[in-house]
């Protein structure tokens, strides 16, 4: 068995931990390691084979695999240390790194521990979705993989719960593959992907979207042969007397993604009970001192380029978390009210600027973003129409800001 | 003439309304409002003459790693004819290993792009 | 001709692997017949998984003397055979007057049947013992436990397989006759193929009724009693440290919730009579029926915690006024000489099952003498969990074989070994849900996410298998249509 000691070790070698690891790099950090499960690096873009990744972070519109391989070869030609084929069994709250890899079981202390292991699908099960267990109901990012990596076509009459980007995405994937995708089903009243997606994703292949609509029965007991579909109220619970049954052998599911925190809970980081992710600060530091988390496994990201971003800006605090053996103390909580479902960082120190990360709970037009401390107005960002589906970031200047006195944010309409 | 679009071009997704008029059978617009930057315009007016759209699929890899390698096109081809280009890139394969970028055909069905890989494809192991 | 078999039974689950197993003590040829395309597919697997204490039923039946027997040698079978089991403990929790009574009165009836370690305990002693539970008092049964309903029935079957039993998957009884001067039962299935056989046992489960009529014992009334259950995280488990369950009535257990030997916290059943003994859909009503019920015990269920909803059926038979009789275990010398007829084995046949198979075999050897089988070897090896070790023991694992250090299934912590040991599993059962079972890939909070297209490529390389072939579940629920990109049609070579 392996012991070593070690500054930063990065679990997860997708488009957070791959940002990360080079941002520190470019610091100066040399005793760093991306820990990765699967044999290549590059994470879940390696299956996202559409294009439109890279506009903010690269000026150019890539596909997932080619915005992926832009970090790896900045990793390669840095000599980057990286481990492939290389699960992390368990972190301690002490930063103790449990890995298992075909050669054996490697144990790292580490200084820093940056948590980037993004997020995983959410399912049928979670969902509780009544009536049978056939084979044919896949979260899209399956039967993404299925068709993109492993080449096994998986559908062929589709009906698609979910308006998230990657059910969109596959609807047209489905289609070109020849698939017939009947319809999209959205529970909520709004959708929960971009527009543009829904442009050139359901609109340029004649794909309806049924808005407040759910599946609400499985049927079939070894293919799937159909589904119930009603309409929702206002409160999401379905109406009697609106069902509607759709003959189909595929259901995929894009109902949400869930930051993948087992890892971060056995390490005993306190999660935020909105976003799934860890309750960080203004440093992107968890409740664990010396663990750190950014990208989906933190939020749930709707573009790539954010999520390396964020890496990037960790990695600034990493660093003098590294060098200083603390960082300073951040007590002030930001709060917000029922118009925004989320904010990140959810602590600060008052001390020093910020990015401020969030979303809407529902759609807002012509609306303002304020935060606001003791009264005063300290940061405002305009937004024509705040969808759910767009986070929105602006950075919150130190100019203002005092060290006491706790934050709110709100959205107020104009 | 209106007409509401949604720009494609990045994620912002400006809704976008034009008023237009067809002159000597090319759309002229007359007035264009919600669209953030240039690239809006640009998209509406090609929208009104032939929409256009890029499109990325797989192909079959020999002695690959994966079975499959990712490609795309470099530039849009007019929508209408994204089922052929589908069609024709199904018939294409490449032996491993492969880098992202190659070129499995140049002026793809004589649309002035290519049609490249986009992941790197190492040669199994044996 | 066909070869000849000592014995047929009929039916695959936890009581016909118990009966093989136990049979396999003897030299005599045996075979199993089984419907579906593995063991526990229906009853089963498809249960609480609870090791009962057998107070809860009628003295002098024999669900209540094959209850205590069972429960008694479970502890020694699981380490024999190898698959999980926790005695527990379980509590019966209530809050008023005539409630206290009532569990008075089934404290007195486990009395009566057996059963031992039942008492009545106090507010303090049950928050004491279950702190996350909401009750004044409590029935508390020390003997009953958990077990793997999975694992047990495959380890019983593995084991029986080890000592010369033969099991025949995809093989659906559809006719049975008695061939009168060989005095054989001939046994056709539903591809065709017959099997002779000196004994027939039916241990069909939820076809019971329908083997009892081939082998011409008619008029068993066998009604489904269909169960909906909620699988909960796994990091509930450590606030479930035994079963909870509310006390009974005369004809329904109660809403219970309880833990696998994996901590997943379960909430079930719901029991509802049902015709359809195949279908194993939810219901809404009871998805939220559980949530409300579940939460009066428990007030700690969240629906972000639920990973799974399943359901499971039940054989009861009932007599024409559709009251629930006893297991009937019989040998029908005038009707179906040398058959043995299993009919309404449900709960707490799991627990039983071993019992059930001494007693079938008690029965059998009045009518013939049985030679002992001196090879016997009743003990069985399951597949080693990477999860359950130290990290040192998972170094040397890895040392020896490096696909254990190849993590196949994150949630479950599953290896690339333990899927192939899975995959080549001695009674080549081959579809997902085989590898599922064994393993616990795909069992996890991700339910497959990660790592079904990992599973379903590794069946099809190391079986040999088209990708169209991989089945999932049941006969027919092939993932694929095929593949996306084929080599006839890719002909062209880039430029």
């Amino acid at each position: 068995m392996i012991r070593e000691n070690i500054d930063t070790l990065i679990v997860g070698g997708g488009p957070a931990g791959l940002a990360a690891a080079v941002e520190l790099w470019k610091k100066g950090m040399r005793s760093i390691l991306i820990v990765e499960r699967e044999r290549q690096l590059g994470g879940i873009l390696r299956q996202c084979i559409h294009d439109g990744f890279g506009l903010s972070r690269f000026g150019e519109s890539l596909s997932g695999p080619e915005y992926a391989q832009k970090f790896i070869d900045e990793v390669t030609a840095l000599g980057i240390p990286y481990l492939t084929d290389a699960a992390v069994m368990n972190i301690t709250g002490s930063r103790l790194v449990t890995i298992a890899t075909p050669g054996g079981i490697r144990e790292y202390q580490a200084k820093s521990v940056v948590l980037t292991m993004g997020c995983r699908e959410r399912t049928q099960g979670a969902l509780a979705i009544p009536g049978e267990r056939p084979t044919g109901v896949f979260t899209a990012g399956v039967a993404q993989a299925y068709i993109n990596l492993y080449n096994r076509m998986p559908a062929r009459e589709v009906i698609i719960l979910g308006s998230g980007d990657i059910g969109m995405i596959m609807a047209r994937r489905l289609t070109l593959e020849g698939a017939h995708v009947h319809a999209v089903f959205e529970v909520q009243p709004y959708p929960s992907g971009l527009p543009r997606n829904i442009e050139q994703c359901l609109n340029d292949y004649h794909i309806p979207l049924y808005l407040s609509h759910t599946v609400t029965k499985i049927h079939g007991s070894s293919r799937l042969e159909g589904v119930t579909v009603s309409a929702v109220d206002a409160h999401m619970k379905p109406i009697p007397g609106t069902e509607q049954y759709y003959p189909c052998d595929t259901l995929i599911l894009s109902v949400g993604l869930i930051p993948e925190n087992e890892l971060s809970l056995d390490a005993g980081v306190t999660l935020d009970p909105r976003t799934h992710g860890a309750i960080v600060d203004e440093n992107y530091m968890t409740s664990v001192p010396g663990i750190f988390a950014a990208g989906n496994v933190l939020h749930v990201h709707d573009l790539v380029d954010f999520v390396s971003m964020e890496a990037e800006r960790l990695a600034d605090h990493v660093a003098e978390y590294v060098r200083e053996g603390s960082l300073p103390p951040c007590t002030l909580d930001v709060h917000y009210d029922t118009d925004i479902n989320h904010v990140i960082p959810q602590k600060v120190s008052g001390a020093n600027p910020f990015r401020l990360s969030m979303r809407v709970s529902h759609v807002m037009k012509n609306a303002a973003i304020e935060v606001r401390q003791n009264g005063n107005l300290i940061a405002k960002k305009a937004v024509k129409k705040a969808l759910p589906a767009e986070m929105i970031q602006f950075d919150v200047p130190a100019d203002n800001l005092q060290t006491s006195g706790d934050l709110e944010v709100t959205a107020v309409q104009r | 003439m209106k007409r509401e679009f949604t720009c494609i071009v990045c994620p912002n997704g400006c809704e976008i309304e034009a008023d237009y008029e067809i002159k000597n059978g090319t759309p002229v617009i007359s007035n264009i409002q919600g669209n953030t930057c240039k690239r809006g315009e640009e998209y509406v007016r090609q929208e009104l003459i032939s929409p256009k759209r890029t499109i990325a699929s797989s192909i079959l890899v020999e002695g690959g790693e994966l079975p499959l390698v990712s490609v795309r096109i470099t530039k849009p081809i007019p929508r209408e004819k994204i089922p052929e280009a589908v069609q024709e890139i199904r018939q294409y394969r490449v032996t491993a290993p492969v880098r992202a970028g190659a070129v499995i055909c140049h002026d793809f069905l004589g649309f002035d792009t290519d049609l490249i890989t986009t992941k790197n494809v190492p040669a199994a192991h044996k | 001709m066909q070869k000849l078999y000592d014995v047929i039974i009929i039916g695959g689950g936890v009581v016909g692997s118990a009966i093989a197993r136990e049979l396999s003590r003897y030299r005599l040829k045996i075979a199993v017949l089984e419907k579906n395309l593995d063991v526990c597919f229906e009853t089963s697997g498809r249960n609480t998984g609870v090791c009962h204490g057998g107070f809860a039923y009628d003295p002098g039946t024999l669900k209540a003397k094959l209850c205590v027997e069972g429960n008694r040698m479970m502890g020694a079978l699981a380490q024999e055979l190898d698959f999980p089991f926790k005695r527990t403990g379980k509590v019966l929790v209530g809050n008023t007057d005539e409630e206290y009574e009532q569990l008075g009165r089934v404290m007195r009836q486990g009395a009566v049947n057996g059963a031992t370690g039942l008492s009545m305990i106090g507010e303090e002693e049950l928050h004491r013992l279950v702190p996350s539970v909401q009750a004044k008092f409590a029935m508390l049964s020390r003997n009953s436990g958990i077990l793997d309903p999975f694992l047990m029935t495959i380890a019983l079957a593995e084991n029986a397989h080890k000592n010369g039993v033969e099991y025949h998957f995809d093989s659906e009884v559809t006719g049975i006759r008695r061939s009168g001067n060989e005095n054989v039962w001939e046994i056709t299935t539903a591809h065709g193929d017959t099997y002779a056989a000196r004994w027939a046992v039916n241990a069909a489960g939820l076809g019971c009724g329908k083997i009892s009529d081939m082998l011409g014992i008619r008029g068993y009334k066998i009604i489904g009693s269909k169960d909906d259950y909620i699988i909960l995280d796994q990091r509930l488990g450590a606030l479930v440290p035994m079963p909870i369950y509310t006390v009974p009535s005369n004809t329904y257990m109660g809403i219970h919730v309880t833990i696998t030997t994996d901590g997943n916290v379960l909430l079930g059943p719901t029991a509802e009579d049902t015709d359809n003994l195949s279908y194993y859909g939810t219901e809404q009503k009871n998805l939220d029926y559980l949530y409300q019920e579940a939460m009066k015990i428990w007030p700690h269920v969240k629906k972000s915690d639920y990973i799974r909803t399943y359901s499971g059926i039940l054989p009861k038979w009932v007599d024409d006024n559709g009251k629930i009789q006893d297991f009937k275990i019989e040998i029908r010398d005038d009707l179906a000489p040398n058959a043995v007829n299993l009919v309404g084995i449900e709960s707490p046949g799991l627990t039983a099952s071993v019992a059930i198979a001494r007693y079938v075999i008690d029965m059998m050897k009045e009518r013939e003498h049985f030679a002992e089988n001196v090879d016997f070897d009743g003990t069985r090896k399951g597949i080693t969990r990477f999860a359950l070790l130290t990290p040192q023991e998972q170094d040397a694992l890895i040392q020896k074989n490096p696909d254990y250090g190849e993590l196949v299934c994150r949630c479950e912590k599953v290896t690339k070994a333990e899927i192939l040991q899975a995959i080549h599993n001695p009674l080549g059962a081959h579809t997902m849900v085989s590898v599922k079972y064994r393993t616990r890939c795909m069992m996890g909070r991700c339910q497959g996410g990660y790592c079904q297209m990992r599973i379903s490529s590794m069946l099809e390389k190391e079986l040999g298998i088209r990708p169209t072939e991989i089945t999932y579940e049941r006969a027919g629920s092939h993932p694929f249509f095929g593949v996306v990109r084929s080599e006839a049609e890719s002909r062209r070579e880039a430029q």
